[in-house]
């Protein structure tokens, strides 16, 4: 029997043809409806391809790191171009990392670096789109706004073709939104929804008597009350007979049974509670903001997020020793070196590692895919302010846990860790190897603004380093 | 009429490739006519853009998802849907030194093999060796893989028959019938050539042109042949045995459109919604909350039988009418803070807002703002150009909302589901190519952030500006969207422009304009959405829309004229609850669909029920959501808003960035239900001691009188014996009547009936 013709054409270009319109099936557009086929859908495609990951923990490093100066280090490399930090000797053998870093230096041997990450997006919202996201963005451009036309975040896809959690989000992003003069795009549902946005939190995990808002109740009302509440909210609905005629209707009741377990629940209090840790522990990961966010992202990994966003900084910095992001270009008569030393590559030295053991003694590294990276890396070449501008064209990232290989390093950069010698990939392929880890087939279609069939990644699925 | 087959290029030769064209449904996979299969006589060879086109199209070779693609497949590009043939043949002929054409062993054509999937293809098969699109191919490679005659007609036009077609519950089938006609005259039977795209799955079409509904429900199916399609829209009856029709009494002509359709399908309207939802509805879309206790008891007791028409006409002449409405056109009009400041923002809101509560006419309002000119604070239709910034964006918006058409597809190709191609997009953006700005000053914050914009601009037009297409490498002649010729060299473009839009374009933005009208007041546009009109996307009620829009551009664009007629119908009136009948129709306004208010309505609603102030930063205590002229007056980095700010993003206020509805958000979501469960906001409106629950407890009115009064507050209906009855018991039980009250009016306003609009 001949493959249906039909069938072949993208799907999605006969729904963009016409809005659909069907009329006297019953059961049919609201949101319940619309979601189970949808699950359905993913969970067929996705058949014989098993999850190895059950969570993917994103750090995103705004402002770019340097390759060169953390896990692509060029001792041989000229004046100029070549680190002004010593190297080590790691874990891995032959992979050296600044001395900066010793207790990086220590765990090299549980993480798979990729360095030969590229693309050509220079500035800090279009290169940030494009890692949060995988989607290259329409321009280069710093006026790159977020709206529904773009791609939306990693996360928010992950959500959309995950099964509901009742009491728990699927995707969680804290502690920051982030932007450069404009919020970044790619950290919002986008066309996929607001009802896909990740879980916002922008409390400070180190602050004391961190808690989620959303669980808390304002005074003198307790959780007998607003189940009360509840009661009557119920005797009135009961009277409209909405719930019984609308889709609608059913779908907003459904959230607030949704918000309802979630107050009542242990679960999301409990993951976000970082007093039932040890103080020992927490001081390990670091009593900063990223050093307690990293350990909250472990903890709703265990309670069974899907995607967990952490944003180093909320801004791209570069310029200060106690806050901001990498962005370290020497503007205003500040300097590289000094500022990372003091303060980038010390705190990430503290908590990544400690981070990176406490997932791997919990057994919990092999299903949670840890991904640490910036939009870009910055220039080989040390510019005028002895600090180092944007560099797109060739970057690493590392990758720990959730089937990838432990020990590790894939795609070579030339001898300036200027291009990639060696298995380029770009942001597209990584979007494509963490859905493909999570159980989702990377040529998975959503329906983007204007009903355009949209893959979910750009790229292909980085074999060379699954495990 | 002379009989083109389109068989060969000399009518001499045509008969025995119409005989391998008619074998082509039976080889197609799926095909479900029989045909007879004869052979004798010469074979022509098949024309490259008639025949070879078609079947690369009726393979689905060339999708989007295929080689089609932007970067094709796996080295081999085609055009997408075929729109560029000359350059299909290269691919074909040319790439790959020629090897995916083999003139001397046909058969062993890359092309073939893999289509036929003799070797791997990872499109998988598209046709059997040896069936006619086979044969198709094999024989214009056989025959040299040639280009086709200078002179060979061109498609003209595509039509398919029936264009409409009701089906029956008995019956499931019926066949289409495609004929081409060519420039020369000739036409030519192509429904075995032609690919058909139903718009749901309960609707199949066979590669023969028979279409099976399988389940009742309405769809269109897009008929395609080469670059032309054609809409079929197909209509399968509900089972409804003894069905007898009997509506509501029809008040106006909007109801005979509405209803006739209905009675057609078998569908009975609802039944007319109550007094008291009836002006909480219209309280809702013409002011955007509710009605006060007093005005719902008015009119509750109103006897008049004409009390209807006077609240429209009451409520449209509010202020709060042209406010609530300015907000549809700020949201479109992209009015908001950082690309025109402040000043800007409420130099332009006040415009809009004064437009309408003057009742300047739609075509009046369009025309004032695309021939704008000036300071954007001292004229400020004008800020419309300062915030479409390049010519492209202004082409688009324009388009989109003045127009109702999304060229957006055509910047990179031919539209594939419209008309527009990819020069008719790059004429059209010429047209607003001479635009400038004289930035008078600049006091942005950030430096780097060349979005922002704080000051004075002036916006004046240069002469020319033309755009550069991309694929021609040359200068795009200013044409206005649909127009046959460009316009003249010397001419100020915007004016043209606007003079355009309200003379001989004057009848499709009126059309535009009143399905925006209807889609606010109806929830649904007749055509959806509202800013895509095209022919393959047909309005639910064509004849209706038509209506409409002369109604509007007869009674001078009124908009209240327009708003009145619609509001007086019985089909605006009818209830929410649904009949057996019509439960399932989401498209023919048989009964209204109720939805979640909007994010200002929402929060507008709220403060009135509870009689309790919002503030916004940036702006006066007191100000409500519906009279804020932007998005966001606070700067982002000199404190977050206010609580209401907040609440107005996590509900789905647009940021104006799109000039589309679709850019507003009414979907609900976990982080709103926790607003509206245990917020702070919500609690500050709950608690606030002088808040509507604080007056009527102060006041010696018993729990059953209060009671009543919050409930025509908040629902505009007293309890129900149930509610009473239930209620009264929660007050008797309760530690404290003021606490027992806040989780009254705490459920009420979280009821769905206080949160959509029934």
């Amino acid at each position: 029997m001949p493959t249906p013709l039909r069938s072949f054409a993208c799907s999605g270009f006969q729904e963009v043809a016409f809005p659909r319109r069907s009329l006297l099936r019953l059961g049919g557009a609201g949101l319940l409806g619309l979601t189970l086929p949808r699950l359905l859908e993913a969970e067929e495609k996705n058949r014989g391809s098993a999850a190895r990951a059950r969570t993917v923990i994103f750090l995103f490093q705004f402002g770019g790191p340097s390759q060169i100066d953390m896990f692509d280090m060029k001792p041989d490399a000229p004046d100029g171009v070549r680190s002004p930090l010593d190297a080590i000797s790691t874990a891995l053998p032959g992979v050296p990392l600044c001395a900066q870093m010793p207790r990086m230096a220590r765990v090299l041997d549980k993480v798979c670096l990729v360095r030969s990450m590229h693309h050509e997006m220079s500035n800090h919202n279009s290169a940030s789109y494009y890692a949060l996201t995988g989607h290259a963005p329409p321009a280069d451009d710093i006026r790159l706004r977020d709206s529904i036309d773009l791609y939306p975040a990693y996360g928010s896809v992950v959500d959309h073709l995950s099964p509901p959690s009742p009491d728990l989000p699927n995707t969680v992003a804290f502690p920051h939104v982030i932007r450069d003069g404009s919020i970044t795009p790619g950290q919002s549902a986008s066309f996929l929804g607001k009802n896909h946005d990740p879980f916002l939190v922008t409390d400070d995990p180190n602050q004391a008597g961190f808690h989620l808002p959303e669980l808390s109740l304002p005074e003198g009302l307790s959780l007998e009350r607003l189940q009360a509440r509840r009661g009557l909210q119920q005797i009135v609905d009961s009277q409209s007979r909405l719930l019984e005629h609308a889709a609608e209707a059913r779908g907003l009741d459904t959230y607030y049974e949704r918000a309802l377990a979630m107050l009542q629940s242990d679960t999301l209090r409990d993951a976000f509670d970082l007093s039932r840790e040890p103080d020992a522990l927490r001081d390990a990961y670091g009593r900063h903001t990223f050093g307690q966010s990293c350990l909250l992202a472990r903890r709703l990994a265990e309670a069974g997020s899907r995607f967990v966003t952490v944003y180093f900084s909320n801004s791209i910095g570069g310029q200060s020793t106690t806050s901001g992001g990498w962005d370290t270009h020497g503007f205003n008569d500040t300097r590289m070196y000094p500022i990372i030393k003091d303060y980038h590559l010390p705190l990430t030295d503290q908590t990544l590692p400690t981070f990176l053991t406490d997932l791997d003694e919990r057994g919990l590294l092999d299903e949670t895919l840890v991904v640490w990276m910036g939009e870009f890396g910055r220039t080989p070449r040390i510019n005028g302010n002895a600090s180092r501008d944007h560099w797109p064209h060739c970057y690493t990232v590392l990758l720990a846990g959730g089937g990838v290989k432990r020990g590790f390093v894939f795609g070579a950069s030339d001898e300036q860790a200027a291009y990639p010698a060696e298995d380029p990939v770009r942001p597209g392929d990584l979007a494509a190897t963490m859905f493909h880890l999570l159980g989702i087939d990377p040529h998975t279609e959503v329906q983007g603004a204007g009903g355009r069939p949209l893959a979910i990644a750009s790229g292909e699925v980085i074999s060379g380093i699954l495990a | 009429m002379k009989r083109y087959t389109g068989a060969g290029q000399y009518p001499g030769d045509m008969v025995a490739h119409l005989l391998s064209i008619a074998l082509l449904a039976a080889a197609l996979p799926g095909a479900d006519r029989e045909t007879v299969p004869v052979t004798s006589g010469p074979v022509a060879p098949p024309i490259f853009r008639h025949d070879v086109m078609a079947v690369l199209s009726k393979a689905g070779c060339n999708t989007g998802a295929c080689h089609g693609n932007q970067n094709g497949k796996n080295g081999f590009k085609l055009s997408l849907r075929g729109e560029d043939p000359t350059a299909d043949l290269v691919s074909l002929t040319r790439d790959l030194f020629g090897r995916r054409i083999d003139r001397f062993e046909p058969e062993n054509s890359l092309l073939l093999l893999k289509a036929t999937r003799s070797i791997a293809h990872e499109g998988g098969l598209r046709f059997e060796n040896g069936s006619p699109p086979y044969q198709i191919l094999r024989d214009w490679i056989q025959a040299g893989a040639q280009d086709d005659r200078a002179d060979l007609p061109a498609l003209s036009s595509l039509e398919v028959r029936p264009a409409e077609r009701y089906l029956e519950p008995g019956e499931e089938t019926f066949f289409l019938q495609a004929t081409a006609r060519f420039s020369d005259g000739s036409t030519r039977d192509v429904t075995q050539l032609a690919v058909y795209e139903p718009s749901d799955p309960q609707l199949e079409v066979s590669p023969g042109g028979q279409v099976r509904a399988k389940a009742p429900g309405e769809a269109v199916i897009l008929v395609r042949f080469l670059s032309l399609q054609t809409p079929v829209r197909v209509f399968k009856l509900q089972d409804a045995p003894g069905f007898t029709w009997n509506p509501p009494a029809k008040v106006n002509r909007v109801d005979d459109f509405i209803f006739a359709k209905l009675h057609r399908l078998r569908i009975h309207p609802s039944a007319p919604a109550s007094d008291a939802e009836f002006l909480r509805r219209a309280w809702l879309d013409l002011l955007g909350f509710p009605p006060d206790p007093e005005s719902t008891r008015r009119y509750l007791s109103d006897a008049d039988p004409q009390k209807h028409a006077r609240i429209i006409d009451e409520l449209l002449q509010r202020t709060e009418f042209a406010e609530f409405w300015a907000l549809k056109w700020c949201d479109l009009l992209r009015v908001e803070e950082k690309a025109l400041d402040r000043k800007g923002v409420q130099a332009f809101h006040r415009w809009i807002r004064d437009a309408l509560q003057q009742g300047m006419p739609l075509d009046r309002f369009a025309q004032e703002i695309l021939s704008a000119r000036g300071s954007t604070y001292a004229h400020p239709p004008a800020n419309f150009y300062r915030s479409h910034r390049t010519p492209v964006q202004r082409a688009e918006t324009v388009a989109q909302v003045f127009l109702g058409r999304r060229l957006q597809c055509a910047q990179c190709h031919n539209h594939p589901f419209d008309r527009w191609t990819q020069d008719d997009y790059y004429d059209w953006t010429s047209v607003f190519g001479g635009v400038r700005y004289m930035v008078l000053e600049n006091r942005r914050r950030d430096d780097n952030d060349k979005h922002e914009f704080v000051g004075e601009q002036v916006v004046w037009l240069a002469p020319g500006g033309d755009a550069q297409h991309p694929v021609r490498q040359q200068a795009a002649p200013a044409r206005l969207l649909g127009e046959s010729t460009p316009l003249p060299q010397d001419a100020d473009r915007l004016t043209a422009l606007a003079n355009w839009l309200t003379g001989s374009g004057r009848l499709p933005f009126a059309r535009v304009q009143a399905n925006r009208i209807w889609h606010h007041l109806m929830g649904r546009g007749l055509v959806h959405p509202v800013d895509d009109f095209r022919a393959t996307n047909p309005a639910s009620h064509p004849e209706l829309l038509d209506f409409l829009a002369e109604e509007l551009a007869g009674s001078g664009f009124d908009l209240r004229r327009l708003i009145r007629l619609i509001c007086l119908s019985q089909t605006y009136r009818l209830a929410s609850e649904p009949r057996p009948s019509n439960a399932g129709d989401f498209v023919n306004y048989s009964h209204v669909l109720p939805r979640r208010l909007d994010a200002e309505q929402l929060l507008d609603s709220l403060a009135a029920t509870l009689e309790t102030p919002l503030s916004f930063a940036g702006y006066p205590e007191g100000l409500r959501a519906g009279q804020i002229p932007g998005v966001k007056a606070a700067r982002r980095r000199s404190g977050a808003g206010t609580g209401g700010d907040h609440f107005l993003e996590v509900f789905g206020k647009p940021p104006r960035l799109l000039s589309s509805e679709e850019e507003r958000s009414c979907n609900p979501t976990i982080t709103q239900v926790f607003h509206l469960v245990s917020g702070e906001l919500m609690h500050e409106l709950l608690t606030g001691p002088d808040n509507r629950l604080g007056t009527l407890l102060g006041s010696n009115l018993g729990n059953e009188q209060v009671l009543e009064q919050l409930y025509l507050a908040v629902l505009s209906r007293p309890p129900s014996a149930a509610e009473n009855t239930a209620l009264q018991a929660h007050l008797d039980q309760a530690a404290g009547r003021r606490a027992a009250f806040e989780d009254i009016a705490w459920a009420l306003v979280n009821s769905k009936e206080f949160l959509m609009r029934h």
